[in-house]
């Protein structure tokens, strides 16, 4: 008896596993979403060198104007941020919103160079060629995207290049509400 | 000449090829020879060692018998071995298959990749490079032609375009600034109209960008060489962006219509939104667009219909309540005074725009119906200062006021 119902094991693995996957399949959830720690806390800290010369280094201070910014992570040598870099532009020029741009490990004169080529959205822009500074971001990779409410408090995370969608939908309603 | 040649070649080739097929075959030394050859050796020492008497007889006689019986073994082993002799048949169709086949197969690869004249591909890559410049320089031409001529929309469009072409696809601020200035020199350039949409649509707005789009493709000639890919483009912004988008097919089958029967058509559409608005009737928007569209089609007692119940769910005004009115004036028959629902709608309009020209005439007629001839004086004569000095109707105004003394 003992023995015949471990033959049933291999069925009851296979019924847990089929149970699970159709779970997957039908609860909506989106596997590729990694959710993020940030949203909802007050800003990690942000010293970084001016990527533009001249300029003096970007501080926490910034995220603390009273006014909401975004904050943009980018790098020349990323596909996904040219495809962003439009709406970017868009959010600046006809918007009028404040962002901060961070090239990460991308070589000053190379992010530079690429700014020139495409147009400058950031009011602010600095550099973190080791990304040292990402690391307290909880950055993936490029371009992720942070919208930082008036009070210095993390209140959207984009992991992707933000879509029209996202900025039509969530990022200017939220920045015209915090205005 | 150079068919000959490489006719030379490949007979060369498979010359050479052929050399060690053709050339006599070293007869071919089975190891039963060797083995036969060692034995007999041995069997000749032994009988030398016997006659010299440095053997004894016995051991010589073991010997001899073990000799043999090695020879007997090696002949055994070699009955086994001499299927391999089929492979002399293959040896001899061998080379006149090669003879002809590699000729054939070469020919039939040139034929497939190749043709005189076709430049040399060498293996080191600098193909690959000059395409690089060759963009620099495009875009090094286009900046150096559109400072020379700043006011040029050819050079401002192709500088756009070049700068964009740079960027992969995006259209960039600077390539930005080039097409506004290149549609502000020559307003309905279809190059800078298309990379504006195409700027507008990748900044993420994409309602602009589709409105640009489709305001080109209607002033655009049907022969336009464009057209295919706008409406690629159309197609892929509104999918992209969610938004319904009739299809190709329904497009051009509306074109080739005739007209009787495009209005038809456009007529079974409107009825199909009606259909839906008496399913769905709390939506105000269909009901406006419903009016909109039952009054472009002079159907304006059901356009007022349809505007009314627009107004039911929240009051109009601005231009759809002048729309409204409009709808409703237009059934009121030559000469007759209206009907006390244009009225009311007409009241709503003179109200909201006391100066309003179709407001003030209408009303007038409906106080001169009613008996009230002051307020249709007034009413007309605030209408005729408002008139320009040669409009044709200030007559018919004067004569009508001059009705009500």
């Amino acid at each position: 008896m003992n023995s015949r119902a471990l033959y049933l094991l291999p069925l009851l693995t296979l019924l847990i596993m089929a149970g699970f996957f159709g779970w997957s399949l039908m609860s909506g959830r989106d596997p590729a979403s990694i959710g993020s720690v940030m949203v909802n806390r007050p800003a990690p800290p942000l010293n970084a060198p001016a990527l533009r010369p001249g300029e003096p280094a970007l501080t926490g201070d910034l995220l603390k104007t009273g006014k909401p910014v975004l904050l943009n992570f980018f790098a020349s040598w990323c596909t996904p941020c040219l495809a962003e870099h439009p709406l970017m532009m868009r959010l600046r020029e006809r918007e009028g919103v404040t962002i901060i741009g961070i090239a990460w490990k991308n070589k000053p004169e190379e992010a530079r160079a690429w700014l020139k080529k495409l147009g400058d959205p950031f009011a602010y822009a600095g550099t973190d060629f080791d990304g040292k500074l990402s690391l307290d971001w909880g950055l993936s990779g490029v371009p992720e995207t942070y919208l930082i409410d008036a009070n210095g408090v993390v209140r959207l995370h984009y992991h992707s290049p933000i879509t029209e969608r996202d900025l039509n939908e969530t990022i200017l309603p939220l920045l015209r509400a915090g205005k | 000449m150079l068919e000959f040649l490489l006719a030379l070649l490949t007979t060369a080739t498979v010359a050479l090829l052929l050399v060690p097929l053709l050339k006599p075959r070293l007869t071919a030394t089975a190891r039963l020879d060797n083995d036969l050859a060692i034995y007999r050796d041995q069997l000749a020492e032994l009988d030398r060692e016997r006659a010299a008497g440095t053997l004894p007889e016995a051991e010589a006689t073991a010997a001899r018998v073990e000799i043999e019986r090695r020879i007997l073994v090696a002949a055994e082993q070699d009955a086994h071995e001499t299927r391999r002799e089929q492979s002399a048949t293959l040896q001899r169709f061998l080379s006149p298959a090669l003879c002809l086949a590699i000729p054939l197969i070469a020919l039939g690869i040139y034929l497939e990749i190749g043709r005189p004249g076709l430049p040399s591909a060498p293996f080191v890559p600098h193909a690959a490079a000059p395409a690089a410049p060759n963009l620099a320089d495009e875009i090094a031409a286009a900046k150096k032609n559109a400072a020379e001529h700043p006011d040029d929309p050819e050079a401002l469009s192709a500088l756009g375009e070049a700068l964009t072409m740079e960027a992969d696809g995006v259209v960039t601020q600077p390539a930005f600034e080039a097409f506004t200035r290149a549609l502000r020199a020559q307003p309905g350039d279809a190059r800078a109209i298309y990379y504006l949409g195409l700027h507008e649509a990748q900044a993420g707005d994409s309602p602009a960008a589709l409105k640009r789009w489709r305001a080109l493709e209607a002033q655009s000639p049907p022969e336009a060489p464009w057209l295919a890919m706008l409406r690629a483009e159309i197609a892929r912004v509104s999918r992209e962006s969610g938004m319904p988008v009739p299809s190709q097919d329904q497009v051009e089958a509306m074109g080739r219509l005739s007209p009787e029967e495009r209005q038809k058509t456009i007529r079974t559409m409107v009825d199909g939104l009606a259909a839906r608005m008496e399913a769905n009737p709390a939506d105000r928007d269909g009901w406006l667009r419903l009016a909109n569209a039952r009054k472009v089609l002079g159907d304006n007692p059901r356009a007022s219909e349809a505007f009314a119940k627009a107004d039911a769910l929240k009051p109009v005004d601005g231009q759809t309540l002048v729309d409204w009115a409009e709808a409703e004036v237009r059934q009121i028959p030559p000469g007759m005074p209206p009907p006390a629902s244009a009225v009311k709608v007409l009241e709503r309009l003179e109200k909201a725009e006391p100066r309003n020209a179709l407001a003030l005439f209408y009303l007038g007629a409906a106080s001169l119906a009613s008996g009230d001839k002051k307020a249709a004086a007034q009413r007309w004569k605030t209408l005729l200062a408002l008139l320009p000095a040669d409009a044709p109707i200030r007559a018919m105004i004067e004569e009508k006021i001059k009705e009500t003394e």
